[in-house]
C-alpha cells in the first residue's frame, strides 16, 4: 500500500477507533476491584465486605454545638433555679405545699433579665428535624439517632413475644434459675407496672397480653444493653446513624450522597443561627476521599508524563511535525490498549488509566529508535524501520513478557494493565513499522546529540577491566545485604495518607459505641441450622469474654435467629419451671401490684412450632441481619460483630469452636499482601527467565542471551541492595516496579547487543532517547499522593537508568562503524 | 303542624350557628397562650390493672408549645414535648426516653392531643377530630370524637369545666378502653416560668 494510502488509512480509522472506545468504555472508580483479588473464599468474603457490607455502607454522624455557643436554655440557667440536688426549684414543692417561686428575685444570686431568653433549639431537636430530612435523600437505607433501635426494631421485636418460652436465653439452664425464681415474682410485677405506665406502655402491653412475663424481651437485654451505652456516650443527642445503599466503594454515589447531606444540614443549620457543626465518619467517607485524590492523581501523572514526553521529543528532534505524528501514533496505541481492555473486562479502571498513561513513555521508544537512526544515519524512516525491526519486535515481546508476569501476580488490577500493555505495545510496534515511516514521509528530523554518551561509552571501553572489577565486587557487597532486606507488613502503609480524616474518623467514633467494622467472628457451616448452633456457642464464648473484660461488646445474631436445638432447649426448662405452684406464686404477685390476674395470670405452654429462621428471614429482621449474614462458597458464613477486644485473648477464647474463628480484614489484607509479595517476586524470576528463553530463540547463542539480561539482573540486584541497606520496607509494588524495568532494561540490552546501525553510539543514542522518555513518563508517577504510584516511579526509574549506564559497560559490541570503528 | 315544622327547618341553620359560636367560646374559654402552671391529679384506668393507678404533680405550658409534665407522686418523673420531640426522664430507674412524636406510639400520642387541649390549638385537633360542646347551666362540656376508627392512637377526649376558668378536667379514652383523667387546676402563669421549663427540659433531654 502507498505512503499516502496508509496515511489516509490512519486518519480515518483513528477517529473511529476513538468513537468505538468512547461508546464502549466504563470507567470503574472502586479501588477494591483494582487491589483485592477473589482467587480464595477469604478473599472473595473480604471483596464483598469492603464493596457492600453493612457496616462498610454506614455513616457515622455527629451534631455538635459550635463552640463559644450557647443555646438560650444554657444562657437562661441560672444557680438560683437549682437546688444542689440539681433539682429546679418546681421539685421543691411538695404535697399540699405552696410552690416556690421558680425565679428568685434579685439579691440571692445574679441578677436576672426580666424578659425571658430567646430559645434555641436544642441538638436532640436540630438531629430529629436531620434525621427526617436525611431520610429522605436518594441513597438512603435508613438514618436514625444512635442511641435508639429503628422503629422497626421495635416492631420486629414485638413479633417475638408469642415464641417467648423458646427464645428467654442463650443459657437457659443456667438463667432458668434466676427468670423462675418464685421470690423474684413480686418486683417482675412491679416492673411489669413500671414499664406499663412509661412512654413504652404500649408496646410492653402488647407483649404482656401474650407474654406475661416479658421473657420474650429477656433475650433482646443486651441490645437495650448496646443502646444504652450509646446513650451515655451519646447524652446530648446529637449522634446519628446513616445506612445507605450504594456499595462503600462506589465513590460516585456517595460523593453525591455526603454533598446531600452536608446541603440538607447547612439549610437547617442556617435556621438555627448557624449553631451546629457536622461531622462525618465511616468507610465511604475515606472512599470518597481517596477517590478525589486518586483522581487528582490520574490526571497529574497524565498531564506531567504527556508534556514531559513531548519536552523530551522536542529536546531530542527539534520537529514538531514529528511530534505531532508520533503523539498520534501514541494516542491511537492508547486508545486500542483501552479498547482492548474495555473489551475484556468490560469496564477499565482508572488506575489502569494512569499506569496506561505512563506506557506512552514505553511505546515512544520504538519510533524514538527509528527516528535516532534515521537521523543518524540519513536512512528513509521506512528503511530505518525494516533494519531495526527485528530488535524492536524482540523488545516489545520482552515487554510484553514483563507485563503478563505482572496480571499474573494475582492483582486484579494489573490483570487489566497487563492486557492494556499486550494490546497498546502491538499497536504501537505495528504502527511504528508500517504507518510511522507513512507519517514521517515529508518530515526533516534532526537529533540533538546528548552530551556524556559517547564519553559514557568510550570510558567504559577504556577502563573496562577496572569496572568489571568494581562490577564484582559491588555484586558481592549487594548480595551480602540483601538478608537486611525489610519486607512491609502492613498494607495500610500503601493507602492513600488520610492522617486529617483518621483524627476526625477517631473524633466522631469517640460519640459511639464501638463496633469495629473490620473485625469480627466469623462462623462458617454447611447449613444454616449447624451455623447456628456454632454462632450460639460462639456467643456464650463471647459473654464470657466480655465478662472477663477481653471484650467491651459484641452483636451477635440471638435471639434474632436461634437453632431449632437452643429453642427445644429453651422450651424445655419454660415447661419445668411453669408448676402450679409457680402460676400462683406470679397471681398473687400480680395482684400485689395491682395487675390484673385474669388477664395476665395465665402462663402458657411454649408455642407448638419454633421460630423458623427461614421465615424470620422473611420479615424485615432479614434487614436487621443483612451485615452478618454472608453468602459463603461452600454453605452459610455469620458474623458476630465485636467492640474494642484484645484480639490475642480472643482468638485463645475461641480455641476448640467448630467452624469459628476471627477474621480480621487487616490481617486478611497484609496476608494478601504477603501473598502478592510472593507471586511477584516468583513472576520476576519467571519473567527474566521467559525473556531469556526469547532472546535465546532470537541469538542462539548462550552467551549474548546472558550478557542481554544481565544489566537490568544486575540494576535489580543493586537497587534491592540499596533498599537494604537504607532499610526501606519493601512491598510487592517495589517488586513489580522492578519486574516493569527489568522488562524494559531488557530492550536497551537486546537494542546494544544487535546494534543493527553498526554503530553503538548511535544505537546507545537511541537508548538514552528511550531512557529519557521512559523517566519522564514514568517520573510522573512520583508526583502522586497515592504511594503505589510514587514507588512504581522510584522502582523502574532506579531499574531503567542503573540498566541504562550498564549496558555499555556489560555488552562489548562486536561490530561498531561508527565511534568505535 | 306544618307551620311548626316549617318555622323549625328555618331555624335549624341558627342552632349550628349557635353550635359555632359555643364552640368558640369554648375554644376561647380553654386555650392558654402565654405561660402557665397547672397542679394535676392523674387518675389512670388500665387494660391490664386491677385498679386505676393515681398520681400528681404539675404541668408548665409554654408561650412556644413546650409542656411539662412533672409527675411528683408516686415518684418524680419527668415527661416533656418540645419541637416536635417527645422525652422522658425517670430519675429513679435512670431511664431516658426521647422519640419523634409521629412515632413513638399510645403514650406520646396521648401527651399530644393534651398539649393541643391545654394550649388550645383546635386547629390540630380539627383534622382528626369532631366537636361537639355543650352547656348544662354553669357547667360546659366539649366532646372530641375521632373522625377515623381506624386511627390507632386517635382517643376520644372529653374536656369540662365550670365557671370557675382556672380548674379543668380533662378525660382521654383510648381505643383499648384504657382512660385517663386530668383534674387541673391553674396555680400561676406569667413568663418567670420559662426558668423552670427550661431547666424540667433540660433534665428531661440530658442536654
Amino acid at each position: 500500500m502507498s505512503f499516502v494510502w496508509r496515511k489516509r488509512w490512519f486518519l480515518l480509522l483513528f477517529p473511529l477507533l476513538l468513537a468505538a472506545t468512547t461508546w464502549q468504555i466504563r470507567v470503574e472508580t472502586d479501588l477494591n476491584a483494582f487491589f483485592t483479588a477473589t482467587d480464595s473464599e477469604d478473599a472473595k468474603l473480604l471483596s464483598g465486605l469492603l464493596q457492600s457490607g453493612e457496616l462498610s455502607r454506614r455513616y457515622l454522624l455527629v451534631v455538635e454545638k459550635k463552640e463559644g455557643l450557647r443555646s438560650g436554655g444554657e444562657a437562661g440557667r441560672s444557680p438560683n433555679v437549682v437546688d444542689t440536688a440539681g433539682h429546679s426549684g418546681m421539685d421543691r414543692r411538695n404535697d399540699g405545699q405552696k410552690p416556690v417561686s421558680t425565679a428568685v428575685p434579685g439579691g440571692e444570686g445574679p441578677a436576672l433579665s426580666p424578659t425571658p431568653p430567646q430559645r434555641t433549639i436544642s441538638i436532640d431537636e436540630f438531629s430529629a428535624k436531620l434525621v427526617r430530612q436525611l431520610a429522605g435523600l436518594a441513597g438512603v437505607e435508613r438514618v436514625w439517632p444512635a442511641n435508639e433501635p429503628p422503629r422497626e426494631w421495635i416492631e420486629a421485636i414485638r413479633s417475638y413475644a408469642p415464641y417467648h418460652a423458646r427464645l428467654f436465653s442463650l443459657n437457659p439452664q443456667q438463667d432458668g434459675f434466676r427468670l423462675f425464681d418464685p421470690a423474684g415474682l413480686d418486683s417482675r410485677a412491679d416492673s411489669l407496672k413500671q414499664a406499663m405506665l412509661s412512654p413504652q406502655g404500649g408496646f410492653v402491653k402488647a407483649i404482656a397480653k401474650q407474654d406475661p412475663l416479658l421473657l420474650s424481651l429477656n433475650g433482646f437485654k443486651d441490645l437495650q444493653g448496646q443502646f444504652e451505652r450509646q446513650a451515655k456516650l451519646n447524652v446530648g443527642g446529637g449522634a446519628l446513624i446513616l445506612q445507605s445503599h450504594p456499595a462503600a466503594l462506589d465513590s460516585d454515589a456517595h460523593s453525591r450522597l455526603q454533598a446531600a447531606i452536608r446541603e440538607n444540614f447547612d439549610t437547617l443549620n442556617r435556621d438555627a443561627r448557624g449553631a451546629f457543626r457536622l461531622s462525618m465518619a465511616g468507610v465511604p467517607v475515606f472512599s470518597v476521599a481517596a477517590h478525589a485524590e486518586i483522581g487528582r492523581d490520574v490526571t497529574l501523572v497524565s498531564v506531567v508524563s504527556s508534556v514531559a514526553v513531548a519536552l523530551v521529543f522536542l529536546l531530542l528532534f527539534h520537529s514538531f511535525s514529528a511530534l505531532h505524528w508520533v503523539m498520534m501514533v501514541q494516542a491511537a496505541s492508547f486508545v486500542v490498549g483501552t479498547l482492548a481492555t474495555a473489551l475484556a473486562f468490560g469496564h477499565v479502571h482508572n488506575l489502569t488509566l494512569a499506569l496506561g498513561a505512563s506506557l506512552i513513555g514505553i511505546c515512544t521508544d520504538y519510533p524514538i529508535h527509528v527516528m535516532v537512526h534515521c537521523a543518524k544515519h540519513r536512512h528513509s524512516p521506512l528503511d530505518a524501520a525494516r533494519l531495526l525491526w527485528p530488535s524492536l519486535a524482540t523488545g516489545g515481546l520482552t515487554t510484553v513478557i514483563g507485563y503478563a508476569a505482572l496480571g499474573m501476580t494475582g492483582f486484579p488490577g494489573f490483570e487489566q494493565i497487563a492486557v492494556f500493555a499486550l494490546a497498546s505495545i502491538a499497536a504501537s510496534l505495528g504502527l511504528t513499522r508500517w504507518v510511522l515511516p507513512a507519517l514521517l514521509a515529508h518530515a526533516s528530523l534532526h537529533t540533538a546529540h546528548l552530551p556524556g554518551i559517547a564519553a559514557w561509552v568510550d570510558f567504559c571501553g577504556r577502563h573496562r577491566k577496572g569496572l568489571l572489577g568494581l562490577f564484582a565486587v559491588s555484586v558481592i557487597l549487594a548480595g551480602l545485604s540483601l538478608p537486611q532486606l525489610r519486607w512491609m507488613d502492613d498494607m495500610q502503609k500503601l493507602a492513600v495518607d488520610m492522617d486529617l480524616l483518621k483524627r476526625q474518623d477517631e473524633a466522631v467514633r469517640a460519640h459511639f459505641s464501638s463496633i469495629e467494622p473490620g473485625r469480627f467472628v466469623l462462623v462458617q457451616a454447611a447449613d444454616l441450622q449447624t451455623a447456628l448452633r456454632r454462632s450460639e456457642a460462639a456467643e456464650r464464648r463471647l459473654k464470657s469474654l466480655q465478662q472477663a473484660g477481653v471484650l467491651s461488646e459484641y452483636h451477635g445474631l440471638f435471639p434474632w435467629l436461634a437453632s431449632q436445638d437452643l429453642q427445644a432447649e429453651n422450651a424445655r426448662i419454660y415447661a419445668q419451671a411453669l408448676t402450679p405452684q409457680f402460676q400462683e406464686a406470679w397471681r398473687v404477685a400480680l395482684t400485689k401490684a395491682g395487675l390484673s390476674v385474669d388477664k395476665l395470670g395465665l402462663l402458657l405452654a411454649p408455642a407448638p412450632e419454633p421460630l423458623d429462621p427461614k421465615s424470620v428471614l422473611a420479615t424485615p429482621v432479614r434487614h436487621i441481619l443483612s451485615g452478618q449474614m454472608m453468602d459463603g462458597q461452600n454453605g452459610v458464613a455469620l458474623s458476630l460483630w465485636l467492640g474494642e477486644h484484645n484480639p490475642d485473648k480472643l482468638i485463645e477464647g475461641l480455641t476448640g469452636l467448630e467452624g469459628t474463628r476471627y477474621f480480621s480484614q487487616k490481617d486478611q489484607l497484609d496476608h494478601l499482601a504477603g501473598q502478592y509479595r510472593d507471586r511477584s517476586l516468583v513472576m520476576l524470576a519467571i519473567g527474566i527467565a521467559v525473556m531469556g528463553l526469547f532472546i535465546w530463540l532470537q541469538q542462539r547463542d548462550i552467551r549474548k542471551v546472558l550478557l542481554t539480561l544481565l544489566p537490568s539482573v544486575a540494576s535489580v540486584l543493586f537497587i534491592f541492595a540499596t533498599w537494604a541497606l537504607m532499610g526501606e520496607e519493601v512491598s510487592f509494588l517495589h517488586v513489580i516496579g522492578l519486574l516493569l524495568s527489568v522488562s524494559l532494561c531488557v530492550d536497551y540490552g537486546i537494542f546494544f547487543m544487535n546494534n543493527r546501525g553498526q554503530d553503538s553510539d548511535i544505537t546507545y543514542h537511541a537508548i538514552a532517547a528511550s531512557t529519557l522518555t521512559t523517566l519522564a513518563s514514568f517520573g510522573a508517577l512520583g508526583l502522586g499522593k497515592t504511594p503505589t504510584l510514587p514507588i512504581l516511579a522510584v522502582s523502574v526509574s532506579l531499574g531503567v537508568t542503573l540498566g541504562f549506564l550498564l549496558c555499555p559497560l556489560l555488552i562489548q559490541s562486536g561490530r561498531n562503524k561508527g565511534t568505535n570503528g | 303542624m306544618k307551620r311548626v315544622l316549617c318555622l323549625l327547618l328555618a331555624l335549624l341553620p341558627m342552632v349550628g350557628l349557635a353550635d359555632e359560636a359555643g364552640l368558640a367560646d369554648l375554644l376561647v374559654r380553654i386555650r392558654q397562650s402565654g405561660f402557665a402552671e397547672f397542679r394535676y391529679e392523674e387518675t389512670r384506668k388500665l387494660e391490664l390493672a386491677s385498679s386505676p393507678w393515681q398520681a400528681q404533680g404539675y404541668m408548665l405550658s409554654g408561650a412556644d408549645g413546650r409542656l411539662i409534665k412533672l409527675q411528683l407522686q408516686p415518684k418524680r418523673i419527668i415527661m416533656a414535648i418540645a419541637g416536635d420531640r417527645m422525652y422522658y426522664w425517670d430519675p429513679e430507674q435512670k431511664q431516658r426516653h426521647a422519640a419523634p412524636l409521629g412515632q413513638a406510639g399510645q403514650a406520646t400520642g396521648q401527651i399530644t392531643v393534651f398539649r393541643s387541649i391545654l394550649q388550645g390549638h383546635a386547629e390540630e385537633l380539627q383534622p382528626t377530630y369532631d366537636f361537639a360542646p355543650e352547656k348544662h347551666g354553669k357547667r360546659w362540656v366539649l366532646r372530641m370524637t375521632p373522625k377515623r376508627q381506624s386511627d390507632e392512637y386517635a382517643p376520644s377526649i372529653e374536656i369540662s369545666g365550670d365557671e370557675d376558668e382556672r380548674k379543668r378536667q380533662v378525660l382521654i379514652r383510648q381505643t383499648d378502653g384504657e382512660s385517663t383523667e386530668y383534674r387541673l387546676i391553674k396555680t400561676s402563669e406569667g413568663p418567670e416560668l420559662e426558668y423552670s421549663i427550661q431547666r424540667l427540659l433540660l433534665e428531661a433531654t440530658g442536654d
